[in-house]
């Protein structure tokens, strides 16, 4: 028996250990970046000139701040903060991690330290945030004048590019098409590894999860607009490229969606077919995969919808489509025929959008 | 170990990830051609034991033979062929929703049909045959062509049984074949898996909770406690002092359970 305890109590001393660490280091982030924000505005309000002479921007203050010392300073801070936790309250990070102990519940956010950590740690992002993203609400409310010129040109679309519009708006649909299309049976196949509740039992399932999970996660976080591009060099100007392109982000999208419908279908059916003797092929072909191709088609559908979206965006940088010929227009300030364009595109995508509806109410 | 027992565990123990335990050193052995009955409350372990026998959950302790055959630890087709042998009947019937109810009935043949095939829902003309005939066993000889989700919870359960009937198989585990029934509905069901255990000689392993299904049909009857064998013995046996070591001090039989 003694062993066996000792092993006990060692697991847990290493366990209250390591959520220690957690909690401080959670508060170290928290406290550095709050002194990073206190300086920013220090500096931001100090009146200080650059070397041109003009008050410093936004910028300028962010390339002085010193990250270094805030970093120090934050977890010297979170180091006091957890060892005088009995004296101050639990920290943020503590009550994260382990929970606040039971003295602490009863008190409202007034009469905490964290309580107060948190409010003024929300007012510092919301300054801070204003003067770094250069919130200038004067403007936005007296300078509309040069955009009405767009605003009219938009209104008073031109019949110049129609015919090619419409032409091109086939060639966005279908570019649309091809791209799902194709992400169907690669997104179809990767979904089963990337599903938790069918990879838990073996080795080389857990690791298939992880490659698949890892690769669709990279995939995913790379934008459309930085595949299109990768795509054009590939295969040169034209929708071929934004076919891939939507491809790619497609399968990434699909995988996750698929994956996490057959994460929530009934296992039921799973026992009871693998019950019969079933191969684990068998049983996904009737235990599973009965279950999750309405949600599928449904996915699908709507994937569909947004890759008709995102193709526009994806012609700005040449991967062909309406947005091809849009750019142009754009960069000319021809705002009756980008209007024209644009009208298009709305129609396209609200027809999409109430026809993928109805489809997707009628298959769930 | 004597050829008679149909299924024999030793020493059984469960604890799920997380630490709760669901069994603990049960042995028991369940006779070829009786009917056991499994009392307990829910939670008792019943549903984990039963799931041990076929390996749909895997035991952590002890040692489960099916027919002669040691399945803990058994793997790939030698596992699947003893599934073969022991068909499960559900609570929740687990019925494939969307396929008809005679692909539901094909599907109790996966163990023994080619795996190609399978996967696109063929199965060669004497399987069907088989399944039409365990289809009208049931009584559902007409319905073969409607989706599953379409029929009432007690044909579902019948389908169930057709299901079970097309594996074949010499052992039947029944988890709480009537429990989501209308009372009404339940002797139907449960004379379908007599007959199974009458007329065709299969060993029946059934939970139950309603005492009176356990007297009327069951054999022998064991029941669980806090995932260990509290009791064992025949319906004869079973009284007032039983029901109370079984469910505890506070629980009371049913008005309508005849004690």
């Amino acid at each position: 028996m003694g062993p066996k305890d000792d092993r006990g109590v060692r697991a847990a001393a290493w366990e209250r250990n390591l959520a220690r660490l957690q909690a401080t280091a959670v508060d170290a982030v928290l406290l550095g970046i709050t002194l990073l924000m206190v300086e920013f505005l220090v500096l931001a309000f100090s009146g200080r000139r650059g070397p041109t002479g003009l008050l410093l921007s936004a910028e300028q203050i962010l390339d002085l701040l010193h990250y270094a010392w805030a970093a120090a300073g934050g977890l010297a801070l979170a180091l006091l903060w957890n060892l005088f936790h009995r004296q101050l309250g639990s920290s943020l990070g503590r009550a994260w991690v382990r929970g606040v102990p039971d003295w602490e519940a009863p008190l409202e956010w007034t009469q905490t330290l964290r309580g107060w950590f948190t409010a003024i740690f929300i007012e510092l992002t919301f300054f801070s945030g204003w003067l770094i993203t250069e919130l200038d609400l004067l403007t936005f409310l007296t300078k509309f004048g040069k955009a009405a010129d767009i605003v009219r040109g938009l209104m008073h679309p031109s019949g110049a590019v129609l015919h090619e519009g419409l032409v091109l708006l086939v060639q966005t649909i279908f570019l649309a098409f091809m791209a799902t299309a194709f992400a169907i049976p690669v997104a179809f196949v990767l979904a089963f590894p990337s599903a938790r509740n069918l990879t838990r039992n073996t080795l080389t399932a857990r690791i298939a999860y992880t490659l698949a999970r890892t690769l669709m996660n990279f995939v995913r976080a790379v934008e459309p607009l930085v595949w299109a591009l990768i795509f054009i060099s590939w295969v040169g100007i034209g929708p071929f490229a934004g076919v891939l392109a939507l491809w790619v982000h497609s399968v990434a999208a699909l995988t996750k969606l698929y994956s996490e419908q057959i994460e929530s279908i009934d296992t039921g059916p799973m026992e009871a077919i693998a019950a019969t003797g079933a191969s684990s092929l068998q049983v996904l072909r009737f235990g599973v995969v009965p279950q999750v191709i309405p949600p599928f088609l449904s996915f699908t559908i709507y994937r569909w919808d947004i890759n008709v979206r995102m193709s526009t965006i994806i012609g700005f940088v040449g991967g062909g489509g309406i947005g091809y010929i849009l750019k142009p227009r754009v960069d000319l300030g021809e705002w009756g025929e980008v209007g024209t364009l644009v009208l298009l595109i709305a129609g396209t995508v609200w027809l999409m959008d109430v026809i993928s509806a109805k489809i997707r109410e009628r298959i769930v | 170990m004597t050829v008679e027992s149909a299924i024999r565990i030793e020493n059984l123990g469960m604890v799920y990830p997380g630490g709760v335990r669901a069994l603990e050193d049960v042995t028991l052995e369940v006779h070829t051609g009786e009917f056991l009955a499994v009392l307990g409350l829910s939670g008792s372990g019943k549903s984990t034991l039963l799931r041990c026998i076929n390996r749909l959950i895997d035991p952590t302790e002890g040692r489960v033979w099916i027919l002669g055959e040691e399945i803990t630890g058994a793997k790939g087709g030698r596992l699947r062929n003893m599934r073969r042998q022991a068909a499960m009947i559900f609570q929740q019937f687990n019925l494939v929703k969307r396929h008809t109810v005679l692909t539901n009935v094909l599907s109790g043949a996966l163990g023994r049909s080619p795996l190609a095939s399978s996967l696109v829902l063929s199965f060669p003309p004497e399987e069907h045959e088989r399944a039409i005939a365990a289809l009208e066993r049931v009584g559902l000889g007409d319905r073969f062509t409607s989706r599953a989700d379409a029929l009432s919870g007690g044909q579902q359960q019948r389908v169930a049984i057709a299901r079970a009937l097309m594996q074949e198989p010499r052992l039947i585990l029944a988890d709480e074949p009537v429990a989501s029934l209308d009372p009404a509905l339940r002797h139907s069901v449960m004379r379908h898996i007599e007959a199974l255990n009458r007329d065709e000689g299969m060993t029946v392993m059934c939970s139950l909770h309603d005492i009176d299904l356990v007297t009327r049909y069951a054999t022998r009857m064991v029941a669980l406690r806090d995932g260990r064998l509290v009791w064992e013995g025949v319906p004869d046996e079973f009284d007032q002092r039983t029901f109370k070591e079984i469910y505890g001090e506070d629980a009371q039989p049913a008005s309508n359970t005849g004690f």
